[in-house]
C-alpha cells in the first residue's frame, strides 16, 4: 500500500513581494524560498503517520517545478518519505495549476498509489485546484478539508471526518482516492541531522516535462493552460490603523460605532 | 458577446447558502455587461424541493435539476459527473459559477478539469473579457497581492463569500427540468455520511458572515471569552479565535482563524485581545473592514487594521455590547 505525497516550493512568507519587470508575477530575484508550502508539510506528517499507524508501506512524495525544488523533496525526505520525484520544468514553461494537475497525474501512472495526499491550498497562489482536479485525471474520488483520517485497509476503507461550513460530517469512503487534509492529527515534525544526511542519499528522480508531455497532451485540457495571468498588483500599503481617542469605554464604543455606520458603512 | 452562465449551487439543510445566492446576482449580473445571455441555476442533492422554489425566484431562466438519492452525501466526483450533464444542456460560451464553500472549492476544480475549462478559485472581481472569456481577479499570498487572470473557452470560477452583493432579483418563472444523469463511475460511488456534527449552534458560520467577533488571550480567562460572544449575538455576528485560544482549551479548533485555521473575508472583523501573530493575520487580511481592540498600542494588529481602540477588551467589550443592543431598541 503506496502513498504519493505532492508538495509545492514556495516563497517565504515574510518575503517582501515586489512586481517582476513583467507585471505578471512577483520578482523571484533575491527572494528566499522556504522548503516546502506549510500545508504541504503538514501532509507529509499526516502520510508518515498513516505508514507508522495503519500499516501503509511506502511513502513518495512528488514536486512539479523548477531544478531548486529539489530542496523541498529532501527536506519531505529527511520527514521521513523514502522516494522523491521531481518533474523538472523549465523557466519559461508556462503553467497553471490544472496543467500542474496533469503533469502530476502523468507521472504518477507509474508510480504506485492507493492514498494521493495534497496540501490544502499553496501559500503563494493560494488556489486549492491540484487535488480534486488529480481526483479527476487519475480517475479517482477525492476528498478535501479532511480533518480526521482513519483507514481501514482490510475494506479498503477510510473513516473521516471533513469540515462543512457550520460543523463536520462524519463519513467513510473508498480508496484508492485523492485526499487534501485541512489539519493533521500531528504538528510536522522537525527534520533531525542525521536524517537530514540520510535525505541526501535517499532515491530523487527527475523526469524533464518534455517527457510526459504526450502523456499530458492526451488528459482533458492538453499541454498548454487555461488560463493567463494578466497581471499581478500589490495595493498600496496600509497606512495604519485610525486610532480613537477616548476617555471612557463607553466613549470609545460611540465613536467606534459611529465611524462603522458613516465612514466605513460596515453596520 | 453573450455569455450563459451555469451556477451549481451548494445547499445547507435543503435551502440555498447565501453564498449561493451572491453567485446567482453575479451571474446576473455578468450576463447583462456582456451584452446578454442566460443564467441556469443547477440543482444537485437530494431533497431539493425547498431549493427548488428559491431557485424560480431568482430571475434566472431556466433551473436545472439532479434531485437523486446517490447525491446526498457530497462527492466531488458524482457532482462534478451531474454538473457535466447539465452544463451539456447549454450553448457556448458557458462559464460555471460556484460558491468557494467547502463543497465548491473541490469541485470546481474537478469540473474545470473534466472540461478543460479555465479554472480559477475564491474569485473577487470578475468581468467579461475584451475579446470574449472572462477577467477575474483574485487575492493571493495571503491578501498581499492580487492577480488578473485571463479565461478563455469554457471557464470554472469559485466565487469567495462575501465579495459580491446580492441585488434583487427580476420577476421570473423559469421552468424546472429535471436531469437524468444516469449511471454514476465507480469513483463516484461508495462515500456515505453517517452524521453531521454542528459546532456552531445557531450563531453563523465563520467563513460565510458578514461580520465577525474574535478573541485571543488578552481576554485573560477562558470566563472572559464570553464578552467577544455577547457581542457577537447582538451584531449577528460569527465567533472566531486566535491560535493560542485554541491551544490554552478555551475554546475548540473550529473557532480558529488563521493559516492552520479558517481563511475568512467579512464585511467587517473585530480582533478583541489579539496581537496580530503573522499567521493570525493571514486568515485576515482580506476583510474589508478590520477593528482591533488591544492593551498594547504597539501590537502589531494595529498595522493591518482599519480602526485601533487601544484599550482593555475587557472593558470595551461590554460598552460595545450594551452600544449595539440599545441602538437595536432605538
Amino acid at each position: 500500500m503506496d502513498i504519493l505525497v505532492c508538495v509545492k516550493q514556495v516563497p517565504d512568507p515574510e518575503t517582501k513581494l515586489r512586481v517582476a519587470p513583467s507585471g505578471k508575477s512577483f520578482d523571484t530575484d533575491g527572494v528566499k524560498f522556504t522548503i516546502n508550502n506549510t500545508y504541504d508539510e503538514a501532509m507529509v506528517e499526516e502520510a508518515l503517520r498513516m505508514k507508522e499507524e495503519f500499516g501503509f508501506t511506502a511513502l513518495r512524495v512528488i514536486s512539479v517545478g523548477p531544478p531548486r525544488a529539489e530542496e523541498a523533496l529532501r527536506s519531505a525526505l529527511a520527514m521521513g518519505a523514502d522516494e522523491a520525484v521531481l518533474v523538472e520544468t523549465p523557466a519559461d514553461l508556462p503553467l497553471d495549476p490544472l496543467l500542474v494537475a496533469r503533469y502530476i497525474a502523468a507521472a504518477a501512472k507509474d508510480i504506485p498509489h492507493d492514498l494521493v495526499m495534497v496540501g490544502r491550498q499553496a501559500q503563494d497562489d493560494e488556489a486549492g485546484v491540484v487535488g480534486s482536479a488529480l481526483g479527476e485525471y487519475l480517475d479517482l474520488p477525492s476528498y478535501s478539508f479532511v480533518t480526521d483520517l482513519a483507514p481501514v485497509p482490510a475494506n479498503h476503507l477510510l473513516k473521516m471526518k471533513r469540515y462543512v461550513e457550520g460543523g463536520e460530517e462524519v463519513f467513510s469512503a473508498p480508496f484508492p482516492a485523492v485526499l487534501s487534509i485541512l489539519k493533521g492529527a500531528k504538528d510536522p515534525r522537525t527534520p533531525t541531522l542525521p536524517n537530514i544526511l540520510k535525505a541526501r542519499k535517499k532515491p530523487l528522480k527527475k523526469i524533464p516535462a518534455k517527457d510526459l508531455e504526450a502523456k499530458v497532451s492526451a488528459l482533458q485540457g492538453g499541454a498548454k493552460p487555461t488560463s493567463d495571468i494578466l497581471a499581478f498588483t500589490l495595493p498600496p500599503p496600509r497606512a495604519g490603523a485610525k486610532m480613537i481617542e477616548f476617555q471612557t469605554p463607553e466613549e470609545a464604543a460611540e465613536r467606534l460605532i459611529k465611524l462603522l455606520k458613516e465612514e466605513a458603512r460596515v453596520l | 458577446m453573450t455569455l450563459n452562465v451555469l451556477v451549481i449551487t451548494d445547499q445547507r439543510e435543503g435551502h440555498l447558502k447565501p453564498s449561493s445566492l451572491e453567485a446567482i446576482s453575479e451571474a446576473r449580473s455578468v450576463v447583462e455587461r456582456s451584452g446578454g445571455g442566460s443564467v441556469t441555476i443547477g440543482l444537485i442533492g437530494s431533497g431539493l424541493a425547498e431549493a427548488q422554489k428559491e431557485a424560480k425566484s431568482q430571475g434566472v431562466q431556466r433551473v436545472l435539476l439532479a434531485d437523486h438519492e446517490s447525491f446526498k452525501g457530497f462527492s466531488a466526483a458524482a457532482y462534478a459527473f451531474a454538473a457535466e450533464r447539465m452544463a451539456a444542456k447549454l450553448s457556448a460560451p458557458l462559464a460555471i459559477f460556484l460558491p468557494d464553500t467547502a463543497m465548491g472549492r473541490e469541485l470546481a476544480p474537478r469540473l474545470g478539469a473534466k472540461l478543460g475549462a479555465g479554472t480559477a478559485t475564491a474569485v473577487v472581481e470578475i468581468q467579461p473579457g475584451a475579446s470574449g472569456g472572462l477577467q477575474i481577479k483574485r487575492k493571493v499570498f495571503g491578501g498581499k497581492a492580487t492577480e488578473t487572470v485571463n479565461l478563455l473557452g469554457t471557464v470554472v470560477l469559485s466565487l469567495r463569500p462575501n465579495s459580491f452583493a446580492i441585488h434583487p432579483a427580476p420577476a421570473g418563472d423559469p421552468p424546472v427540468e429535471p436531469v437524468e444523469v444516469g449511471e454514476l463511475p465507480a469513483s463516484a460511488k461508495g462515500l456515505a455520511v453517517e452524521r453531521v456534527i454542528s459546532t456552531r449552534g445557531d450563531t453563523p458560520e465563520l467563513t460565510e458572515a458578514p461580520i465577525v467577533v474574535s478573541g485571543g488571550r488578552g481576554l485573560k480567562t477562558a470566563e472572559n471569552f464570553v464578552l467577544v460572544e455577547n457581542l457577537a449575538k447582538e451584531l449577528g455576528a460569527a465567533v472566531g479565535s486566535s491560535r493560542a485560544v485554541v491551544d490554552a482549551g478555551w475554546r475548540p479548533a473550529s473557532y480558529q482563524v488563521g493559516q492552520t485555521g479558517k481563511i475568512i473575508a467579512p464585511q467587517l472583523y473585530i480582533a478583541c485581545g489579539i496581537s496580530g501573530a503573522i499567521q493570525h493575520l493571514v486568515g485576515i487580511t482580506n476583510s474589508r473592514c478590520i477593528v482591533a481592540i488591544n492593551k498594547d498600542p504597539a501590537a502589531p494588529i494595529f498595522k493591518v487594521a482599519d480602526y485601533g481602540v487601544a484599550g482593555d477588551a475587557l472593558t470595551i467589550l461590554p460598552a460595545l455590547t450594551s452600544l449595539v443592543a440599545r441602538n437595536k431598541g432605538a
